[in-house]
């Protein structure tokens, strides 16, 4: 029962982070119509930050570490928004932006591996230790990630529902001529979406670091939040979330069976969503959310 | 008044506008009527500057030629895009809330409660619709919606692209309506139509345009009687509506 919850929770935390990645998917498709392929390099790229600040520059203030991350988070995405966006906003051929995405986590990767470091490494926890009740143990870190991307998905709630700019945003996502058109600066909407993603995505790899360590590796997280995606239902931010958890779950309960294998059952279960009900589990309002 | 000279439009090298001269005077609607292709939407866009044109285009004397989008809507000249395209994942009330930009800014903090009560006293049905999102309304709420999300900009000139495409008649009538009632409010309108003779009833002068030419221009009352241009367009534009 003991390792029952402890997967539980771990599954959920995991999730959690999934479900965030799966999530700065969704908004870049949205507000760009691109299908980000750069975001497990973001992802590893935030892992690698962590690194370099906590290991390698041994900076002693958080504040001062989430203040310099942040100026990196935003740095990257305005870059990336400007090389990947920008460029091929009129062009014929829209697959052009998705390529130049793969370009783009081909060259943080390197960057990464080129000025941080080339060997996988490990960092501190945030929060170091772990709780144990009974036979039940789990490390803090795992709090940690579930408040901060509860944090984290509060925010982007906020922002998008109650928010003025965040409506803009949408607006503009929805449909950059009619938002050209009522003078939304859309341009800027779509920079800020990509600096918001990156924030995202960023401090995810930041949390995940000390878990399954830094190494370029981390941007197969890529693949599960693609799987989050489907599973959840393509289009929808809620969906998003809950593929996410699902992911982190399924992931977690199939550790009971197999460790070396647990790939497969997620994937395994992504073929089995994809042949039964390809729509995904939550059936969204597709025209609403599709445009 | 909005003043066009000259005025020429490109997409790429296809050249759509072949020098336009019209102008809109203060409190007045003038239609540009004509068919599919004529380059009555290009117009528009050269307006809000949203394609590549050349010649002036003076709003109250000051050259906006060359203005942005943004811009523009700053002047108060505001563009309902042709087929509506409300934001369809907002809902009634957001996507009226969007319509502000470009008086609010990004981040300000300007209340809009009036401008939205304003639109809600002339299309109540829009008020019962509030929180619905804007792809389950009718075509005739979305055009609702579309010209309501245009008032909230607080329009000094209101372009009107197509406001009755795709509406069933007696939906078109209502629309018309409120659009002359936006008129009495001393609001100047650019209403472009495919449907000529309805066009020619609510409008004060009328341009009628072909392939990306001027054709005939003159008063509305006068025009309606034109043996040449009842014949020559009215009927052709009845079938196709
Ligand atoms: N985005 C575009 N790219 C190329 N040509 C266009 C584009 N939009 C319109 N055109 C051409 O410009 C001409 C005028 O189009 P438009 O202004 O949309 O006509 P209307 O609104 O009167 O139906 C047409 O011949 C059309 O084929
Ligand atoms: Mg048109």
């Amino acid at each position: 029962m003991a390792l029952f919850f402890q997967q539980t929770l771990t599954g959920v935390s995991v999730g959690l982070v999934y479900a965030t990645v799966a999530m700065g998917l969704m908004l870049l498709l949205r507000a760009a119509g691109v299908m980000n392929f750069a975001q497990g390099n973001l992802l590893a790229m935030g892992a690698y930050l962590s690194f370099l600040f906590m290991e390698k520059l041994q900076l002693s203030s958080g504040l001062l570490m989430v203040i310099l991350a942040l100026a990196v988070f935003v740095a990257v995405g305005c870059v990336f928004c400007s090389v990947c966006f920008l460029p091929f906003k009129h062009a014929k051929w829209p697959q052009a932006m998705m390529i130049c995405t793969i370009g783009a986590g081909t060259v943080i990767q390197e960057c990464c591996l080129l000025f941080i470091t080339a060997e996988t490494r490990s960092v501190r926890p945030i929060l170091a230790g772990s709780l144990s009740v009974g036979g039940f143990v789990i490390p803090y870190q795992y709090f940690f990630i579930f408040g901060a991307m509860l944090f984290m998905m509060t925010g982007l709630f906020f922002l998008f529902e109650k928010m003025y700019c965040g409506r803009v945003m949408s607006a503009a996502a929805q449909n950059k001529y009619a938002a050209d058109l009522l003078g939304i600066p859309t341009n800027l909407t779509t920079m800020v979406t990509f600096c918001i993603v990156v924030c995202m995505v960023g401090f995810s790899g930041w949390l995940l670091a000390p878990v399954y360590r830094v190494s370029a590796s981390l941007s197969n997280f890529q693949a599960r939040a693609f799987a989050s995606v489907v599973i959840g239902g393509f289009g929808s931010l809620k969906g998003a979330i809950i593929g996410g958890i699902l992911v982190g779950l399924i992931e977690a309960y199939s550790t009971y069976f197999t460790t070396t294998y647990k790939d497969v059952v997620v994937f395994g279960c992504l073929l089995l969503v994809l042949a039964f009900c390809p729509q995904g589990i939550i059936p969204s309002g597709t025209k609403k959310e599709k445009a | 008044m909005l003043q066009i000279e000259n005025l020429h439009a490109w997409y790429g090298a296809i050249e759509a506008l072949k020098g336009i001269d019209i102008s809109v005077h203060d409190g007045n609607i003038c239609c540009i009527i004509g068919a599919n292709g004529a380059g009555k939407t290009t117009l528009l866009k050269s307006v809000s500057g949203m394609v590549r044109h050349t010649g002036t285009i003076r709003w109250n004397k000051e050259d906006i030629s060359k203005a942005s989008p943004m811009a523009v809507n700053k002047h108060g000249i505001i563009h309902v895009p042709e087929g509506r395209l409300v934001f369809p994942g907002l809902t009634v009330y957001e996507n009226l809330e969007v319509g502000t930009i470009s008086w609010h800014g990004f981040i300000g903090r300007k209340p809009y409660d009036e401008d939205i009560r304003k639109v809600f006293d002339l299309f109540p049905r829009l008020e019962e619709r509030r929180d619905q999102q804007a792809w389950s309304l009718s075509g005739g709420e979305q055009q609702m919606l579309a010209i309501g999300r245009g008032l909230m900009a607080r329009p000094k000139l209101l372009m009107l692209d197509e406001p009755s495409m795709g509406l069933a008649p007696l939906v078109v009538e209502e629309v018309f309506k409120k659009i002359v009632e936006i008129n009495k409010q001393g609001i100047p309108i650019l209403l472009i139509e495919q449907n000529a003779r309805l066009a020619l009833e609510v409008s004060d002068y009328a341009y009628i345009m072909e392939q990306g030419r001027i054709k005939f221009e003159g008063v509305s009352k006068e025009l309606e009687s034109d043996e040449r241009i009842l014949q020559a367009y009215l009927g052709n534009f009845k079938e196709e509506a």
